[in-house]
């Protein structure tokens, strides 16, 4: 590890310009997995801004919304009165991911601009674009058995990515339709979720649409009426404690059987959380049972392509989603 | 003849590597507060001296209470929590299992909550209360979590055991202890090679029904 | 003679809490890494990203010359090992057979190989100064891939060499039986490679006391073998060496060998002049302390429509180095198990680009008893007999191998104990034939054998004039609770409190015994420990009858006192007798597992153990359900997740972590019921009792495969059983 100053400001602004104004310099919240990144010689910051001290903890209700700031803590939130009130599919995502302690200090910024967990990432030893941008994907051809399936792109070149995103919590996010405050040397500015994370493209190095001297300070959730019909499935390779191969976040709005709102989402799928827009609209509006349920993730795995190792995701994210839309609806 | 000392380079009672590192931080702060600033400017702020880490590259201080003891320690900021309680506080019985975040065996409590030290610079925790295996036990009387552990034998190495029973602590401080699919899923993220994973949960469950205060 | 009572009445006397319990659960048991040395220096090992090939060139410039650094050692300047033969120029590949060298020439033989090692004041500064080394490399073809070299495949050379191998191919009775048997099934099974991963990784602190005189603090299962090869190692005296390891954080078999690390640390103790203590990242814990190998096998099973088994015929190929052959009992269980008139077995080596693998617990019975109880379970099925069933119509009622009594054998006993305890009879022939909130359940079993195995050891006891007593003997704790268990065997002889015993182990200097391994521990040093104690009191009695007749007992300390001897002292040693040759001696056991499957996701949980073993005499009930638990959880591990996976493009493992490794978590495990014959075997040593350790996993991994096909119908032979095989 390199060594690195380390600078722990009070105010944002401070700790905005301590890292517009440093050439590699980089935030720091929970440190789960930056700090995890450095030992491996992935992350080599010269400067730290520790920003715990940054007056970002807060969950609060707003106008219409509820506001989460970037420094909460994932355990906080998973048992805040008013996420488990008003979002409880926030809380149940959070609750399948990592561990007590590591939700302990883990914040939502941070698991928001959380690193991929493709091993050939952390290898230094290979190639990898995400890692060192045109050096070759690693996965491709090789052990592919936990990435992605959809938004690859068309073409697959020396400049492609197949790592997935690991969070839970912003499949969550992301079906419940939240948008990231974010605030920069030139000011704030608001991120809707769904254009928040990027699919790899020609930059697979780049994770979101956010500059490096950028902070989040809050994610804000709109009001919704998925409080009731919502589930959280998580598939993986031991019953706890591992990232997903394939996670569905369900929020459903159902009026006397009918659905009126569907959100689906997909984890473990993709570069960025995925949303399954046909499979919504296959849902909309209609009758809710299993058979409507497995038309809808068929239509959602459309486009859908494998690798080598991870054929088993085609049948896989159907089955989860079929699964996660009969919790959520309580049929069985 | 069969004599019962220590075996030379054995841990010795007292920590002399903490009273040292406490020496060498008044040396410094005394130039520092006598206007010598051999630290970069920008980096102390005005009045906080005493409360906010600072420093370079190559050294930062910071304040630390461990146990119940305040510690003024001077250390590479690279240093993480883990290291700096096994390699400059001659506390060993919090272990470094991965160093990565993924067994547990690291786990302390910060500020009353269960944390893995290896995924945090000690510079970060400055000003925060920081309780390990060594500081729970009040004297010679074990925790109740200790005594249950040996009852149930809820290991057999022991290296992950400092690191599960602050865990089981926390477990039932965090109200996750009502049911044996609960305390298993809420120890999740401690690792055990030796198996003794029943053995835990039924320690785990025998504290929390006996209402015991952990 | 004396009289009685002893002053002492028994606390306890079957499940003494561990006597390291204290120190285990307040932190304040000393593991290898931890012992505290004024101006320790910190090593960090760079390791090849090369499966084959030379090093070019290595730029350590940077590293040099970076903050705290105090040595960079590497082939380029290492002063060599004195007992290494002298490097060639040009360098030459070693013949196999030959044990790796560290830093000795600049041939690479496998990813991950310690190229270079960095001696720095701290930790930080070391792994920052390795992160600096450049270095440049020549890469030959690699191969690693096991399964497309496997034409390679050969009879091991030391099998060639030796006509009396036990792994010479084998047959019994007529070849040709299998192609006649009523119902034949042929199956193919394969476990992956799979790592020990102790949660404490492996540490050394060496620490040169003279110039000719060595101590480290080192994580190993055998500190005598560790001391005589590191005596040969480094040219010394065997005296001069000195290993200690009092508490070993898990082991499994990885500390079985003395690894190039700990011979590194040694040589840079050397260099540097100072204590250097080098901890393995959890990622070199995957190339540097050896593995269970990648193993493929065959097996055939005929058998006729009564249900007795006619013929088995088992070949087993494992993965070993370039350099060195590891052979495992992969296919013996398979000759001695039932009572199967023709058997034919054969075992092959197949040697890749890879580090040397070594034994890991079970080892090669874990492997091929997943083999073997998984193709009975398929012909049990292809017969339409219950599995259980099945394995008793077969039952081995003297060892058709060896044409020897067993010694002892309760397994019927184990069967049917077990299958009361399960519920067994409850379960259906058919395949899904049972769904509990909408998964699929499944029960299944295995049976398990393990060899049993007793080396010579000495113990020394000690009473002191306080009337303690001290035993002592080089053996080892991994973990099972040997000081435990000996203290117990020593409090019950010389019947004082097990307060009044002190266990000593973990040091070379103490009297003669073996690793710990094999199950061996309690067999061997157990037996020491009670041959000394009995003869400390026969000394002690003899001592007693010289003193007047008080008429209302005399103590151990009276003893002592009257004859003004302030302490009486026996050394004594153990071994097998003539009966090893006249009886054939294995434990038994087997494993009952009930599993849920999601018929949606494929993912499977196990919801129920039974597991059953019959390992003569029990001398602590405590430690020993924990060390059976411990190896059911380690066989679920086995069969649900453990996989090392290897990119062969690079001949480098992906998964180096515990993220990409993964072992059961707690939410993994159920409560496991554990259940002994607990009968004395008379003829395997005076205390009756066989060995636990490796029993506990052998089987497990069947058992479970078993369990998922009866709830899924699906078959898999392909270790683990993750969703991705199953959805």
């Amino acid at each position: 590890m390199k060594p690195f100053q380390y600078f722990r400001p009070t105010k944002l602004k401070e700790a905005v310009d301590a890292v517009a104004s440093y050439p590699n310099a980089r935030f720091i919240a929970g440190g789960t997995n930056l700090i995890d990144l450095m030992k491996r010689g992935i992350a080599a910051p010269e400067k730290l801004v520790d920003i715990n001290h940054l007056p970002l903890k807060k969950i609060e209700k707003r106008e219409g919304m509820l506001r989460i700031g970037a420094l909460a803590l994932n355990s906080d939130v998973a048992q805040h009165k008013l996420v488990l009130e008003k979002h409880p599919l926030l809380a149940q995502a959070l609750n399948a991911g990592a561990s007590g302690q590591l939700r302990n200090m883990a914040t939502v910024g941070g698991n928001i601009l959380q690193q991929t967990r493709c091993t050939y990432f952390y290898d230094t030893a290979l190639p990898c674009n995400k890692r060192k941008p045109e050096s070759g994907c690693s996965a491709l051809g090789g052990i592919n058995r936990n990435h992605a399936i959809f938004g690859i792109g068309e073409k697959i070149d020396h400049k492609s990515c197949i790592a997935v995103h690991p969070s839970d919590m912003c499949v969550a996010l992301l079906a419940l339709d939240a948008t990231v405050l974010v605030m920069g040397p030139a000011g704030e500015r608001r991120i809707h979720f769904a254009d928040f994370h990027r699919l790899p493209g020609d930059r697979p190095d780049l994770n979101a649409n956010l500059e490096s001297n950028e902070l989040i300070l809050a994610v804000e959730i709109p009001d919704s009426p998925f409080t009731k019909h919502i589930h959280y499935l998580k598939v993986r390779d031991r019953a706890s404690y591992a990232f997903a191969l394939v996670s569905v976040a369900v929020a459903l709005e159902i009026d006397q059987n009918r659905i009126k709102t569907a959100r689906l989402v997909m984890g473990g799928v993709a570069h960025k959380p995925w949303r399954m827009h046909d499979a919504e609209k296959v849902l909309l509006g209609q009758t809710v049972s299993e058979n409507l349920f497995r038309q809808a993730a068929e239509a959602g795995m459309i486009g859908a392509v494998a690798s080598e190792h991870n054929a088993y995701k085609l049948k896989l994210a159907p089955n989860a989603m079929v699964e996660a839309l009969k919790i959520a609806a309580q049929i069985s | 003849m069969f004599e019962e000392k220590p075996l030379n380079g054995e841990t010795p009672e007292n920590d002399d590597v903490g009273h040292q590192e406490d020496r060498r931080f008044f040396l410094k702060q005394s130039i520092a507060l006598a206007g010598l600033t051999f630290v970069p400017g920008g980096f102390l702020q005005a009045g906080e001296q005493d409360e906010v880490p600072v420093g370079n590259a190559e050294k930062v201080k910071l304040t630390l209470t461990i146990n119940g003891a305040k510690r003024r320690l001077t250390i590479d900021p690279r240093v993480t929590l883990l290291d700096l309680l096994r390699e400059k506080s001659g506390l060993t019985g919090t272990k470094k299992g991965c160093d990565f975040g993924q067994c547990g065996a690291c786990t302390v409590h910060v500020d009353g909550q269960r944390v893995l030290s290896c995924l945090t610079f000690a510079v970060m925790q400055h000003g925060r209360k920081v309780i390990t295996i060594e500081g729970l036990a009040s004297n010679e009387q074990l925790h109740p979590m200790q005594e249950a552990f040996i009852k149930h034998d809820g290991f057999q190495c022991g290296y992950c055991t400092p690191g599960q029973i602050m865990s089981a602590v926390s477990c039932i401080r965090e109200g996750r202890a009502n049911s044996e699919t609960e305390i298993q899923e809420y120890m999740s993220g401690n690792l055990c090679r030796c198996g003794a994973y029943p053995n835990i949960v039924n320690a785990i469950m025998e504290v929390k029904t006996n209402g015991q205060k952990v | 003679m004396m009289t009685k009572p002893f002053p002492d009445k028994l606390e306890t006397d079957v499940s003494l809490d561990r006597v390291d319990g204290r120190s285990k659960v307040t932190g304040a048991a000393t593991y290898s890494a931890e012992y505290q040395f004024e101006n320790l220096a910190h090593a960090v090992l760079v390791t090849s990203t090369i499966a084959r090939g030379e090093i070019l060139d290595m730029d350590i410039r940077q590293a040099e010359a970076a903050p705290g650094v105090l040595a960079v050692i590497s082939h380029l300047n290492s002063p060599g090992i004195p007992g290494y033969a002298p490097a060639k120029k040009p360098a030459e590949r070693v013949p196999v057979g030959t044990s790796f060298r560290v830093f000795y020439d600049e041939l690479i033989y496998f990813d991950g190989q310690p190229v270079a090692m960095v001696v720095a004041g701290s930790f930080e500064q070391a792994r920052y100064a390795a992160s600096l080394i450049q270095i440049k490399y020549e890469s030959e073809t690699h191969q690693t891939d096991f399964n497309a070299n496997l034409a390679k495949a050969m009879v091991p050379l030391n099998v060639q060499k030796n006509k009396n191998s036990p792994f010479q191919d084998y047959n019994r009775g007529d070849a040709e039986a299998i192609k006649i048997a009523e119902v034949k099934i042929e199956a193919t099974y394969t476990i992956p490679t799979q790592h020990h991963q102790p949660l404490e990784p492996h540490a050394i602190i060496a620490v040169w006391e003279a110039v000719d005189k060595l101590t480290i603090y080192d994580k190993n299962q055998g500190v005598k073998s560790a001391q005589g090869n590191l005596a040969q190692a480094f040219k010394l005296p065997r005296e001069n060496v000195k290993v200690i390891s009092k508490f070993i954080g898990g082991a499994f078999g990885s500390g079985i060998r003395v690894w190039p690390h700990t011979t590194a640390a040694v040589l840079a103790a050397k260099i540097v002049n100072r204590p250097v203590k080098l901890v393995l990242g959890r990622e070199l814990m995957f190339t540097s302390v050896g593995y269970r190998p990648y193993t493929v096998q065959k097996v055939s099973v005929g058998a006729g429509k009564d249900g007795l088994l006619k013929a088995i015929v088992h070949d087993g190929t494992g993965q070993t180095s370039a350099y060195e052959e590891h052979l495992e009992r992969t296919i013996l269980a398979s000759r001695a198990m039932y009572a199967c008139p023709n058997v034919a077995t054969r075992y092959r080596l197949l040697s890749l680009d890879v580090n040397t693998p070594t034994w890991m617990r079970g080892p090669g019975d874990a492997t091929g008893m997943f083999a073997l109880e998984s193709a009975l379970d398929e012909m049990a099925f292809a017969l339409n007999v219950d599995p259980l069933v099945f394995r008793i119509r077969n039952h081995a009622d003297s060892d058709p191998e060896q044409n020897l009594e067993w010694s002892e054998k309760s397994l019927k006993e184990c069967y049917q104990l077990g299958a009361e305890k399960f519920g067994w009879n409850k379960r259906q022939l058919q395949p899904r034939s049972i769904q509990s909130n909408g998964m699929l359940v499944g029960y299944g079993m295995a049976s398990s054998l393990y060899g049993f195995h007793r080396h010579p050891s000495v113990a020394k006891a000690v009473m002191l004039a306080n009337g303690s007593v001290i035993v002592q003997s080089a053996t080892m704790d991994i973990g099972p609770g040997t000081g435990t268990a000996m203290t117990q065997i020593a409090s019950k002889i010389l019947g004082i409190s097990p307060k009044k015993v002190r266990f000593d182990l973990g040091d070379s200097s103490l009297p003669d015994a073996p690793g710990q391994n094999g199950s061996s521990t309690i067999p061997s040093v157990g037996s020491a420990v009670h041959v000394a104690c009995e003869s400390l009191k026969k000394k002690l009695a003899e001592l007693a009858a010289a003193m007047p007749d008080s008429g209302s007992g005399v103590s151990y300390a009276d003893i002592l006192k009257f004859h003004k001897l302030p302490q009486v002292e026996v050394m004594e040693e153990s071994k097998s007798g003539p009966e090893r040759d006249q009886y054939s001696m294995y434990s038994f056991g087997c494993h009952f597992v009930e599993v849920h499957v999601s018929p949606v996701t494929g993912e499977v949980r196990v919801k129920r153990v039974v597991t059953c073993a019959d390992v003569g005499k029990i001398i602590n009930y405590k430690t020993a359900r924990s060390q059976s638990i411990g190896g059911v959880v380690g066989g679920i591990g086995m069969a649900l997740m453990e996989e090392s996976v290897m990119d062969h493009r690079y001949g480098r493992y992906v998964t180096s972590d515990f993220a990409s490794y993964h072992i059961p978590v707690h939410a993994d495990i159920p409560q496991i019921e554990v259940h002994y014959i607990d009968k004395p075997d008379v003829y395997v040593n005076p205390i009756g009792s066989k060995g636990l350790g490796e029993i506990a996993i052998v089987g497990v991994a069947a058992a479970v495969a078993n369990a998922v096909f009866h709830a899924t119908g699906k078959r898999i032979r392909e270790l683990p059983i993750t969703p991705d095989k199953l959805v």
